[in-house]
């Protein structure tokens, strides 16, 4: 009966992010989200607490702002939610992130298996699942595929270049996971009414050890550029006969 | 001694980022060091590749996965304190190099797609992709060593000079790691590499079931490309194999012509064939982003377009 801890990251959502004409990212329309793929982690964890029992807590470092991400976790199953706070986490390097988790996990919590996704949709560093394990001392499997819990031991199938590598870890032990670990549920009326009544323990900086120091500073970011002609074309015979025309012109057909 | 480590799985890896270790390592003014576990005649190879030492990692069990190692790593790491750590992107060795960053207190710039020596200020410049890969962000790391994890086909292989030579240090053995290594099955690669092909068709979570991908298969053939698909279509449903995934954390192409079938051109997709010559799209959502990446998009149902598409083209 393991006590999970399943950490995300609540991320502004890619697909708004515009490229100013100088080049810029523009931010002025993005909305927030759940990362895609802790999304698979939360379900993953609340899926092994279905069939083991025991107990999860869903876990964040963010801007206060987040708190909708809790809410939003909430309703896909967990227990818990513990929320560390602050205005000036908002972009915090995977090193700082997974030194507060840890430090908060180390001195409150008592669990047996830690889950992340295998990283997060803004960096995607794919860093604060190892670096976590790291920190916590305990063994860690990324990229994993497939979890069972046998005995005291986490089971896992974790994905590498030619091969699925089978390794048995001791809990407590951590593992990232490919979103295959399962498909995440869509939230309904009644677990979401469920979610504002589930305990959530706030955390603030006050409440931390010294977070550390920055390594990597950026020295630039740039919008990628993709610049086509993005003509449409109908189902009609006569415009696909245009659109093979244009293909034929652009010299790709072989 | 300071210098410039290199660590990969295998032996292409390697030959890769000693070419971009030797160049850093010119440029800094210190030495070439690479890790080397398997296959150690290779150790003259890299040396004549412009290695000036090879460091051989203990044997580990066959129960033991390539986490033994950190370590290892760690220790020499911080006797040595080199300059520069580059390491394969692999996923093994992204976890091997997040927990050494861990262990040595160091930033780490993850899959790195280009290095820079900035000659002005004496500092390492990294680029790599952000927000799925519509941004690109440099950065600088203030901390020692600078980790760096690359991923594989990033850089050339390393070029062999004649008269090179190299010292060859063996490492200790390394305490056993708390998980065991119960089983390796192996995944058989079951298409061919489709970063040569000068057409590619991109199957998307738009195609109903696994059966329909003939439809794109057959639209494939009298384009005489090949077929790709969507991550959702290759590592979520294993419609089709993973090495077919095109985009961020699968595979980038660079084809004369992509055609993407029910693909909705999410920006971590869209960065695996951005620079394709053409580009076109067939979706049934006008509003779908990848009209907006494409030349040409055809708006409407794939099971409608596709069968005409290749009459058409049968003309
Ligand atoms: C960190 C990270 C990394 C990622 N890496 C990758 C990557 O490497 N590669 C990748 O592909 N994705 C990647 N993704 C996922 C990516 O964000 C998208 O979720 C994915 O590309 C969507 O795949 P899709 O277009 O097949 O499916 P969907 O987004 O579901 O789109 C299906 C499209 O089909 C259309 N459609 C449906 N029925 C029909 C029909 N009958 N006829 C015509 N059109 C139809 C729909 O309008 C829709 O636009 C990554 C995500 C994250 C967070």
């Amino acid at each position: 009966m393991p006590d999970i801890v399943v950490c995300f990251k609540w991320v502004v959502d890619e697909a708004y992010i515009r490229r100013t004409s100088s080049g810029d990212l523009d931010f002025t329309s993005v909305d927030y989200k759940i990362s895609e793929y802790d999304r698979n982690a939360i379900e993953a964890a609340v899926r092994l607490r279905d069939a083991y029992g025991g107990s999860v807590t869903a876990m964040t470092v963010s801007v206060p702002e987040a708190t909708k991400g809790i809410k939003d976790a909430l309703s896909r199953g967990p227990d818990n939610a513990v929320f560390i706070a602050d205005p000036s986490f908002r972009d915090l390097e995977s090193s700082q992130t997974a030194a507060i988790l840890g430090g908060v996990i180390k001195s409150r919590m008592s669990c047996q298996l830690v889950i992340c996704g295998e990283g997060s949709g803004d960096f995607y560093a794919q860093q604060v699942g190892p670096r976590l394990a790291e920190i916590l001392g305990i063994p860690c499997a990324t990229y994993v595929q497939k979890i069972t819990i046998d005995g005291g031991q986490v089971i896992a199938e974790r994905k590498a270049e030619d091969f699925v590598e089978v390794v048995a870890m001791p809990m407590p032990a951590l593992v990232t996971v490919l979103p295959d670990i399962g498909t995440p549920r869509i939230p309904g009326v009644k677990d979401t009414l469920m979610a504002s009544k589930k305990p959530v323990v706030t955390l603030g900086k006050g409440d931390l050890e010294r977070i550390p120091e920055a390594s990597l500073k950026t020295v630039g970011m740039k919008a990628s550029r993709m610049e086509r002609e993005c003509e449409k074309f109908t189902v009609d015979t006569a415009d696909i006969a245009r659109f093979v025309g244009a293909l034929q012109r652009k010299g790709v057909l072989r | 001694m300071p210098g410039v480590w290199v660590l990969a799985e295998n032996r292409s890896q390697t030959l890769e980022l000693l070419t971009i270790g030797r160049f850093m390592a010119g440029k800094i003014g210190t030495s070439l060091s690479v890790f080397l576990c398997q296959d150690r005649e290779s150790a003259g190879d890299y040396m004549a590749c412009g290695a000036d030492e090879v460091l051989l990692l203990p044997e580990i069990a066959k129960d033991q996965s390539l986490d033994a190692y950190i370590p290892i790593l760690s220790e020499e790491a911080g006797k040595a304190d080199p300059d520069l750590f580059l390491i394969a992107s692999t996923f093994r060795l992204k976890e091997i190099a997040a927990r050494v960053a861990t262990r040595l207190n160091t930033g780490l710039c993850s899959d790195c797609i280009k290095i820079y020596f900035n000659d002005r200020s004496g500092a390492v410049e990294m680029e790599r992709l952000m927000y799925g890969g519509a941004a690109v962000q440099r950065v600088v790391c203030q901390s020692r060593p600078i980790m760096v994890t690359v991923p594989p086909r990033t850089f050339e292989p390393a070029g062999t000079e004649s008269g090179r030579k190299g010292q060859i240090r063996s490492l200790k053995e390394s305490p056993r790691s708390a998980g065991r290594v119960l089983e390796r099955k192996r995944r058989e690669r079951e298409s061919k590499d489709i970063r040569e092909a000068k057409v590619v068709v991109c199957v998307g979570r738009g195609v109903e079931k696994k059966e329909d991908i003939a439809l794109a298969r057959e639209l494939a053939e009298v384009l005489r490309g090949e077929i790709a698909g969507t991550r959702p279509v290759t590592e979520e449903l294993h419609w089709l194999p993973e090495e077919l995934c095109i985009g961020l954390s699968g595979i980038q192409i660079k084809p004369e012509l992509y055609v993407g079938i029910g693909v909705s051109g999410q920006i971590q997709h869209v960065t695996g064939f951005r620079d394709a010559k053409v580009i076109c799209a067939v979706n049934k959502d006008a509003n779908a982003p990848i009209f907006g990446v494409a030349d040409m998009g055809i708006v409407g149902d794939l099971y409608d377009v596709v069968p005409k598409l290749i009459n058409e083209l049968k003309k």
